[in-house]
């Protein structure tokens, strides 16, 4: 489709975007789900399910609480595991008329290399999140987010092993989110997505116990808008590589939010669950903004409100 | 990369169907295409409140209407905006119109069963497996409990109408809640009622009269809450009937994307997404399958929880 009007196209490093906005990962599946509700190439990309070494059933239910302003999960990370994926699931990918970031996740830093290594090899992903940050898993799962010296492991073990953008997923369960940021990003990172889902949980009061199989969950939507705001705000202070917003975006403007304070593209998850054409919404929403002031190009606002924004701007196209 | 190429490369559109190639001379006004979910931008055309916080809603939604199949539903989106878009059975869908029950439990069904006609309404749909009528033979029981009666009207049309032999097993908690049974007895189905405090019919589980009356019947085809599905499995398991469920729970995006609202499934089912080998250390003989996606229709004997 043409498209006229500023230029919003943008780059996670050498990830090329036609358009700002990501479908965050786990949020939809592959793409071929909202495939009948959306034209995919007027999104910017797509961020797969993460996959693990081996295969997982994922959490007991449910997985699944909506709360006031978000929704709380733990599903777990189910996946059918690499050698599955890689044999059934990655050629599908071929078609997609948009970027196909593949997600990793794992228990150890060798997991990380061996499926970012296998993944990355194939053609039909053009960039590898590595999520270092699910907090849904029983151990170690959110470890590697927390620690900076595992999160720059993690992050060195995936840099050695594949020469495509790396994008880290950042968790806001930490106390100084920033300087996480600088070790990921001195460990090789291309990009950062900030944030993950923030911990929480619920209790049903007349069952009294906890209304997740998993117990804790991973709060996502409206809620955490705020916090995820202030999370790329700091992050933009600290790092020189872009960064991919997301938790809580609905509309452009909140997109708008992400980046205004310093991210370069920004993730739907959540907030494409009730509505499946609110990227397209978010989309045109940031175009007509730009349109509005004058502008030609996204490069102008990245960061616009952020004095302490370190001054990574995308390429423009 | 134009945008044919892009359709082209996409699994297709639209579907061609034969059942209208064979009645393309006798009935040119049928759908010619049976279409892939869709947003649906919708208006409410009635509204009907039998008892208390139980509302049927019609809906002129023309496309939703001629391509539902019995047993599928559609993720209705919260009007004043929200999170979670709320997953409701398809009851009624005739001509242009079509009708969904809801019971007010919290907010999002308060919200929902306050809609009058006139309001403006998005609905996703049609989406999830539906019934498979086919294998359910001549002499169909249908087990409702509740609200769970919506999605057994459409199957039980489609049933009658090839001149099976139907009864509906239709419980609740009370007599004010078994609501609509005349909608059944219309299309010429028996109805037995259960209620949890005596008020009409049996007096208890809905899965009682089930057991006691029920052996002669080809197979069963259930939609309640999930303990009462279960009772229905177990049922069905002591009578040698295979019975297809019709499973609750809440969705977040209802198109598969998400895999939060998985149930246990035989590994060995042919609806069981594919999953290579037990996790290692796992001894578990089922995979999670989506009940949006591959449900949320699954046969009794193949579930395992």
């Amino acid at each position: 489709m043409v498209e006229t009007g500023p230029d919003i196209s943008t780059a996670l490093g050498a990830l090329k975007l036609s358009a700002p906005t990501l479908m965050g990962s786990g949020c939809y599946g592959s793409g071929e789900e909202y495939a009948p509700f959306v034209d995919l190439s007027r999104i910017g990309g797509v961020v797969l399910k993460s996959v693990t070494k081996l295969p997982r059933l994922g959490n007991d239910t449910p997985r699944l609480v909506p709360v006031a302003s978000g929704l709380l999960n733990a599903i777990g990370l189910q996946n059918p595991g690499i050698e599955s994926y890689l044999a059934h699931d990655v050629a599908k990918f071929a078609d997609r008329p948009c970027a196909v970031v593949g997600s990793v996740a794992g228990f150890s830093i060798e997991d990380f290399a061996f499926v970012t290594e296998r993944l990355a090899a194939r053609d039909e992903i053009d960039a590898i999140e590595i999520n270092i940050s699910c907090p849904n898993v029983a151990h170690e799962g959110e470890t590697f987010a927390c620690d900076p010296a595992l999160a720059a492991g993690a992050t060195r073990a995936a840099r050695a092993v594949t020469k495509k953008p790396l994008i880290v997923k950042l968790s806001p369960n930490v106390t100084d989110i920033a300087e996480i940021a600088r070790r990921v990003e001195a460990a090789g990172a291309d990009a950062l997505a900030v944030i993950n889902t923030v911990r929480g949980m619920s209790i049903d009061v007349d069952r009294a116990a906890p209304k997740l199989g998993n117990v804790t969950g991973g709060l996502s939507g409206a809620a955490i808008r705020p916090i995820a705001v202030l999370a790329v705000w700091e992050v933009a202070r600290a790092v020189r590589i872009p960064i991919l917003g997301q938790g809580g975006i609905e509309t452009a403007r909140d997109a708008l939010e992400f980046i205004l304070a310093g991210a370069s593209a920004v993730s739907i998850g959540t907030g494409n669950f009730t509505d499946p054409r609110a990227p397209i919404a978010v989309v045109d929403g940031i175009r007509a903004y730009l349109s509005s002031r004058k502008m030609a190009t996204l490069r102008e606002i990245v960061g616009a409100a952020n004095p302490g924004f370190l001054g990574y701007k995308p390429h423009s196209a | 990369m134009n945008l044919w190429e892009v359709l082209l490369a996409r699994r297709p559109l639209v579907k061609f169907s034969w059942g209208f190639a064979v009645n393309l001379g006798k009935n040119a006004s049928m759908p010619a295409l049976e279409r892939l979910p869709a947003v649906h931008e919708a208006v409410v055309s009635d509204r009907r409140e039998p008892v208390a916080d139980i509302v049927i809603i019609g809906i002129a939604a023309a496309d939703l209407a001629r391509n539902v199949r019995p047993g599928q539903f559609v993720m209705v989106v919260p009007p004043g905006g929200g999170t979670v878009s709320t997953a409701l059975g398809v009851y009624e869908a005739e001509g242009d119109r079509l009708s969904l029950m809801l019971v007010v439990v919290g907010p999002r069904t308060r919200e929902l069963a306050a809609l009058e006609p006139g309001a403006r309404v998005t609905l996703l749909g049609p989406l999830g497996n539906g019934f498979d009528l086919g294998t359910l033979g001549d002499d169909v029981a249908l087990v409702a409990g509740g609200v769970g009666v919506a999605p057994m009207l459409l199957p039980a049309r489609d049933l009658r109408a090839r001149g099976a032999r139907v009864k509906l097993y239709y419980g609740a908690r009370t007599a004010s809640a078994l609501v609509d049974a005349d909608l059944f007895t219309a299309l010429g189905c028996d109805v037995a009622f259960s209620t949890d405090d005596g008020s009409r019919g049996y007096h208890g589980y809905v899965t009682d009269v089930l057991e006691r009356e029920g052996a002669s019947h080809s197979a069963i085809a259930a939609c309640g809450p999930s303990p009462m599905l279960r009772s229905v499995g177990r049922v069905a398991r002591s009578l040698d009937i295979r019975a297809q469920l019709s499973l609750e729970e809440t969705f977040a995006c209802g198109v598969g994307a998400c895999w939060g609202c998985v149930v246990p499934l035989d590994r060995a089912s042919a609806q069981a997404p594919h999953f290579p080998q037990p996790p290692p250390g796992e001894r578990r003989d089922y995979v999670h399958a989506r009940i949006c996606k591959e449900g949320p229709v699954f046969w009794a004997h193949e579930l395992r929880w």
